[in-house]
């Protein structure tokens, strides 16, 4: 069982032993919540931005999950894997936070136009941008792509923090590839007939 | 290697580790895939949370921070929600007596008893995890309600007589009214052992300890009441389970609607 943050998520670079420091912060050691908040927070406000419909409310979601996580902080188990936990915790609170703003039909608009929004923020490799095609994908596959790029999650932790299946999962993820390859072949083909780079 | 081998390369892989040499021979023949590839290796644009709020999270924290036990093992609450089942089962037939027993083949008996029993173990189980933020989940939880009951439904309409009964509704109805009371005595010690966890979907872990309640109620009658007509088992009995997992999940939808989505303040800590 892995116990801390992957090289290749996104906000961490550097490893950090999470199990350990959240049986410390269960003991009220003073020093585990500001590691663990430093550790964590970045991905966790990647994982919020990268939802279309809180993208905006990121920061609040940051701070409702942490007001979430050191509630509930008993019901996690000493040598269960720490990032699923977490990632479940801030999957309600951004639920709630999605309900809360009430943006559904602004979600919709917005993947409808997504060529135009691609353009806009292109990188350099004219490729589009993660939190661009991401925005495009249906949320319950948004919420698989994003766990695993973005969190650095494994298949199997991300199974676990959407109270899913491995095979859910991963069928989630097999469709979201499936409807990424179209909509970036479309973009290209209509960058090629537009003469774009 | 086609498009479709090639999402399972790409799934679940570190998006900085080399794919397989198939996997890169296809990317050289096929462009589609060449594209997905290179927009799932893009880097992410960096968040980095601003340092007031940071600070602010870190000081509400640190003034409320207290030891706390971690939550007890999952056996044992597994054994807890197993042992109120047992528990309001064999009081319930105490008081009503097991006339079902004597009149049922050991057939019947066994298969009906035993799929009552992995449904409610498995239901027990499922909860465990959902009590648990981040658990390992075998079967999905949103579908095992409904799978355990078709399950039972088909059992029953397998090893029971359809049969024309008079007096049909009275009878059964006389059944649910004594089965529900025994779906609401188990329900209090099971919320008891729930809240010990947290429950992040009411709605999902509603309908499963409504339904898990309401087995107990129909596992009650089936071994005291001697009606063995198929349709009075679907409607008396199992109506009980279905009765308890609908009211399970409307009590989670009140619960999640009540939810708050809330901004945080120092106090809340
Ligand atoms: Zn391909
Ligand atoms: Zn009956």
């Amino acid at each position: 069982m892995r116990s801390g943050l992957q090289e290749n998520s996104v906000a961490q670079r550097s490893f950090v032993d999470l199990d350990h420091w959240m049986e410390r912060y269960q003991q009220a050691d003073p020093a585990a919540p500001a590691t663990l908040i430093a550790a964590l927070s970045p991905a966790l406000l990647c994982f919020f931005r990268s939802q279309q419909a809180n993208r905006e409310h990121a920061d609040d979601l940051l701070q409702d999950t942490w007001l979430r996580i050191h509630r509930v902080r008993h019901t996690y188990r000493p040598g269960e894997p720490v990032l699923p936990w977490v990632y479940a915790i801030a999957r309600r609170a951004g639920v709630d936070g999605y309900r809360k703003t009430r943006r559904i039909a602004a979600h919709e608009i917005a993947v409808e136009a997504l060529p135009a929004r691609f353009a806009q923020s292109e990188p350099p490799n004219g490729l589009p941008a993660f939190e661009d095609l991401v925005a495009a994908l249906p949320e319950a596959q948004q919420e698989v792509i994003t766990m695993l790029k973005v969190g650095g999650l494994s298949l199997e932790e991300v199974a676990r923090a959407t109270s899913s299946t491995v095979g859910a999962v991963k069928q989630k993820a097999h469709r979201a590839y499936e409807r990424l390859r179209k909509l970036l072949h479309t973009y290209a083909e209509d960058n090629v007939a537009g003469g774009a780079p | 290697m086609n498009c479709r081998d090639m999402n399972h390369a790409l799934i679940g892989r570190s998006m900085a580790s080399p794919l397989p040499s198939e996997a890169e021979d296809h990317l050289r023949t096929c462009a589609r895939c060449r594209l997905l590839a290179g927009a799932l290796r893009l880097p992410v644009a960096e968040a980095r949370p601003s340092p007031a709020s940071l600070r602010r999270i870190e000081t509400g924290i640190a003034a409320g921070l207290r030891p706390v036990h971690p939550m007890g093992s999952k056996n044992c609450l597994l054994a807890a929600f197993v042992a109120t089942f047992i528990a309001t089962v064999a009081l319930s037939v105490y008081r009503m007596g097991a006339f079902a027993i004597a009149v049922m083949t050991p057939l019947q008996t066994s298969l009906t008893l035993g799929s009552l029993a992995v449904g409610t173990g498995l239901l027990a189980y499922s909860l465990v995890n959902q009590m648990v933020p981040g658990s390992r989940h075998r079967i999905s939880p949103r579908l095992l309600p409904l799978g355990a009951a078709i399950s039972l439904v088909i059992v029953i309409a397998v090893l029971f007589h359809f049969q024309h009964e008079r007096n049909f509704w009275a009878k059964s109805w006389a059944c649910i009214r004594a089965g529900m009371p025994i779906g609401a005595l188990a329900a209090v010690p099971l919320w008891f052992v729930l809240r010990r966890g947290t429950i992040l979907w009411p709605t999902m872990t509603g309908a499963a300890t409504g339904l898990l309640a309401g087995l107990a109620g129909a596992t009650a009658l089936e071994i005291h009441c001697p009606n063995l007509e198929a349709c009075h088992i679907l409607v008396g009995h199992l109506g009980v389970a279905a009765l308890g997992a609908v009211t399970g999940l409307l009590i989670g939808v009140a619960a999640e609607r009540g939810l708050p989505g809330r901004r945080l303040n120092d106090s809340d800590y």
